[in-house]
């Protein structure tokens, strides 16, 4: 199922200006695409429109035409469209229904919302929990895990819904380097697995390890995209307020330094 | 598997984990949470109805202090209930021992009030009927999880959004106050004044209140997104993992009680029966 | 449609009737052998509400007779409104088993999430955080912050939930900063009337010979959470006669003269109410400092019905008006598109506050 934007636009309510302008994406499957972006570039605004959250939850107003293999999703109420595409956020902790007392019954509770047999919750769960590594973790009360583990336990909910695609919006952002590591070592795995991923990162690091695509936005449009290594080697890149990864850095100190980089004991190859 | 997030862990089958839905160690507390809360409610309601004396001691000693026995939490649940009762049951005697307007038999004189034979008759029964709502209200609280009612409930018909609300309240009450602990800790780590003058406390306040409340609702809305992303919006009964147990005898039990309540009330409100 | 409001109308009128009947007569006394109030002047208002919350059942058991749902109620409960709930009870729980248990004042301020949820989501939801509030509050909360007696006041907790919510769909929670002095005339005058009558009765009570003469600023209890919420308290109670005094002159703001009319009226009422359950339950002492005035009323004659009573009368208001205008403070911290989005939110903006609208190819949700 391929995940479409087509000219969106988006504007918060009450707000003079659109937060999103002629935005065209794709996600088709087994792709990761990065988004990346200064401060307010509209990141996450985008992560809400393509999840379907804004403007049914948010409220606002959209324009353009949001697909999911060529079909408009427009008319879709949020619960429909939640089984199809998954998005987690920024803050692990606010992420967790309050409902659970342990870990099994909070990734179970996306399942059991949409009413599929108990036999089909439990198997979900199960599968979700392996895929995230956290099934040793199952009796645990989930407000008391680290950061990232609940970073990974929300993240296994989202997956035990099954959903075609999966929207990331800065997912380790809010972590410590542990809980960074943690999860940017799932959403490697993930994606290795030939998951459809959006996620917006300012970590491009982690983009240069799992991304196929990246997208560079800006003040709430496209500024340019491409396949993710040459992307992340645009100069642009850096012209447009994003941190460039740690090899392309590294690279282009030697190369201005009058060092050749092949010649470096790191490689810098991104 | 075209069209969904591939997940590719081979994991062995399992089925339902066995840490839900435990029931409880002894018999009391493997009844139903209905049929619990019925007792309680039922005999918190009998001990204002029955009045006087030996009625509520009755209903305490069968009602209260026999399950509670059996479920080995009779010593809990004296702590509990007196420590629960203890100031509601101190001001109440008091008040009622020195103020009761009318009185004609006098026990001590103390400056301008006095204690009353009447006032001293009416404060016991207020006191017992206090100590049972409370002995109640703590044997339920003892043996029955809040979260197994809520399930209960849901099982018989309330909505997943009540059941929500429900469970989220218990969760929230006592993460809110760790909130607050953590941050007055934080905040007078910080050098933030909780003793000294009465300026110093006031303006000592501010600082915790805004983390606090305004925090807890700011979150409303990232929350609201999080549930939504979940499916929570999807109209009619969601999947339950599991349910409480319920007997027919259950059942029986429950009806009766509610029926002699009744009973008990009317026959009271009619003057039957004093 | 219309038949469930007869229905629950007539359930109404039925169950008045039934409570006019069976109290007796309007006169008021202690029965010497059962110590009931058995005539229960002050009853009349509890049993409007136990009328209102049977009207309410019947007409909800219509509605799911006619068409298997509760639609009309359902729509009053958006997640939102589902999320804010149990943070509602929570503050109710915290802030009033810290005055009941801690603080000997004689306010409940339980009621700050119940009036918060019924301005921003209406009567239903108030209703409902006020009634699960009171029943978790006794049932299900452990101590320190367990309280025995709050379960049997749930009712008082639902109409101050019902009312909380007529006052926000009427607008009255709409912030009207800078009027001229002439607008702001008969409300300023009013609130400053109103404010200086609380205070003088609230000094009054407080410092009845009960008291000891003096104001209490000591917080009892050996949890250190107690201390640090007790003063809380104190400071929004003074707070709130140094704020509502601000919004009137230094903002020119003519709704704090409706926060204290609907801090009033609902303070009122939920007196009525509660005052029968206190006298006939509980002998009007239920554990926290209001006891000490029902003591010292009863020292001066008068009988349990009407010391509960005229406590109540003292402590509601206050304690009302305190949160009426904390709640209008708590919504103007909140940010317009927060506020927009909760069900009776665009009754909560300024007048021209959010400018929205539907143009071109622009358009809202349609799910």
């Amino acid at each position: 199922m391929t995940l479409t934007l087509a000219g969106v636009g988006y504007r918060y309510a009450g707000a003079s200006r659109p937060s999103l302008l002629d935005v065209d994406l794709e996600l088709p499957d087994g792709t990761v695409v990065g988004l990346v972006g200064p401060s307010e570039a509209g990141k996450t605004t985008l992560c809400l429109v393509a999840s379907g959250l804004a403007p049914r939850t948010v409220g606002g107003q959209i324009r353009g035409r949001i697909l999911l293999d060529g079909e408009d999703v427009d008319a879709w109420p949020m619960h429909r469209l939640s089984a199809r595409i998954g998005i987690g956020f920024e803050n692990p902790a606010t992420q967790l229904s309050q409902v659970a007392g342990t870990v099994f019954e909070e990734v179970a509770f996306g399942p059991m919302n949409l009413g599929v047999s108990r036999d089909e919750v439990v198997e979900r769960t199960w599968e979700a929990m392996a895929t995230m590594r956290i099934v040793d973790l199952a009796e645990r009360d989930p407000a008391r895990l680290s950061g990232g583990q609940q970073q990974l336990v929300a993240m296994a909910g989202l997956l035990a819904m099954r959903p075609a695609h999966l929207v990331l919006d800065e997912p380790t952002a809010q972590l410590d380097p542990a809980g960074t590591r943690l999860v940017g070592e799932a959403i490697a795995r993930l994606a290795a697995g030939g998951a459809s991923i959006l996620v917006a990162e300012q970590k491009t690091d982690l983009l240069a390890e799992v991304a196929d695509r990246v997208v560079v936005i800006s003040d709430g449009r496209i500024l340019f995209a491409g396949p993710a290594d040459e992307t992340l080697a645009d100069p642009r890149l850096v012209e447009a307020g994003v941190a460039e990864p740690a090899p392309v850095r590294l690279r282009r100190a030697a190369e201005a330094g009058g060092v050749d980089p092949a010649r470096l004991v790191v490689p810098v190859d991104a | 598997m075209a069209g969904r997030v591939r997940l590719n862990d081979p994991h062995p089958a399992r089925g339902l984990p066995d840490f839900l839905g435990r029931p409880g160690p002894t018999a009391v507390h493997r009844l139903n949470p209905l049929t619990k809360a019925t007792l309680a409610t039922v005999t918190a309601v009998a001990a204002v109805a029955l009045g006087g004396l030996v009625g509520p001691i009755l209903l305490v000693s069968v009602a209260v202090l026999v399950p509670a026995a059996v479920a080995h939490v009779l010593v809990r649940l004296l702590r509990t209930a007196l420590l629960l009762a203890l100031p509601i049951a101190v001001s109440a005697f008091l008040v009622n021992l020195f103020f009761f307007p009318g009185a004609e038999r006098i026990l001590l004189r103390l400056g301008p009030i006095t204690a009353s034979a009447e006032g001293l008759e009416f404060a016991l029964q207020i006191l017992v009927r206090i100590l049972a709502i409370s002995g109640a209200v703590t044997l339920f609280y003892l043996t029955t999880r809040p979260a197994d009612l809520v399930v209960d409930l849901e099982r018989r018909g309330i909505s997943p959004r009540a059941a929500f609300v429900a469970n989220a309240s218990v969760q929230t009450v006592p993460a809110m106050v760790d909130r607050a602990a953590q941050i007055t800790a934080a905040q007078r780590a910080r050098g933030l004044d909780t003793e000294g003058s009465l300026w110093r406390r006031i303006r000592g306040i501010l600082p915790i209140v805004g983390p606090v409340i305004l925090g807890s609702i700011a979150e409303v809305e990232e929350r609201t997104m999080a549930l939504e992303a979940r499916g929570f919006t999807r109209p009619g009964r969601r999947t339950l993992l599991w349910a409480p147990a319920d007997a027919g005898i259950e059942r029986l039990a429950r009806w009766a009680m509610v029926a002699a309540l009744v009973a008990l009330i009317v026959s009271r409100v009619a003057g039957i029966w004093t | 449609m219309v038949i469930r409001w007869i229905a629950a109308l007539v359930a109404f009128i039925v169950v008045i009737l039934i409570g006019i009947v069976s109290i007796g007569n309007f006169g008021t006394g202690i029965d010497p052998d059962s110590f009931f109030d058995t005539e229960g002047a002050n009853s009349f208002a509890l049993i409007g509400a136990i009328a209102l919350v049977i009207g309410f059942i019947v007409y909800a058991g219509v509605e799911y007779a006619q068409t298997g749902g509760l639609g009309s109620i359902a729509r009053q409960f958006d997640t939102r409104t589902i999320v804010l709930m149990p943070i509602a009870v929570a503050i109710n729980i915290i802030l009033g088993a810290t005055v009941a248990n801690a603080l000997k004042i004689p306010i409940y301020l339980d009621s700050i999430g119940t009036i918060l949820v019924g301005v921003l989501a209406g009567p239903v939801a108030g209703a409902l955080t006020g009634f699960l509030s009171n029943i978790l509050w006794t049932y299900v909360i452990p101590p320190p912050f367990q309280n025995g007696p709050a379960a049997a006041f749930a009712i008082v907790a639902v109409v101050i939930g019902v009312l909380a919510g007529l006052a926000g769909r009427a607008g009255w929670m709409r912030p009207r900063p800078n009027r001229s002095l002439g607008q702001l005339g008969i409300g300023a005058v009013l609130t400053v009337g109103v404010i200086v009558a609380m205070s003088w009765l609230a000094y009054l009570g407080w410092t009845s010979p009960a008291f000891g003469g003096e104001v209490n600023f000591d917080v009892a209890g050996s949890d250190a959470i107690f201390n640090v919420l007790g003063w809380l308290v104190l400071v929004l109670v003074a707070g709130t006669i140094l704020g509502l005094l601000a919004l009137l002159f230094v903002r020119r703001d003519l709704t704090a003269a409706y926060v204290v009319v609907a801090g009033l009226g609902t303070g009122i009422v939920a007196a009525l109410i509660s005052a029968p359950i206190s006298a006939n339950v509980f002998s009007g002492v239920t554990g926290g400092g209001t006891d000490f005035l029902v003591a010292a009323l009863r020292q001066a004659g008068a009988d349990i019905g009407a010391a509960t009573l005229g406590q109540g009368l003292i402590s509601d208001p206050i304690d009302k008006i305190t949160t009426f205008f904390v709640v209008y403070l708590i919504l103007a911290g909140m940010a317009a598109r927060t506020k927009a989005r909760f069900p009776q939110g665009d009754r909560l903006i300024e007048e021209g506050g959010m400018a929205d609208l539907e143009e071109g190819e622009w358009r809202g949700a349609s799910a």
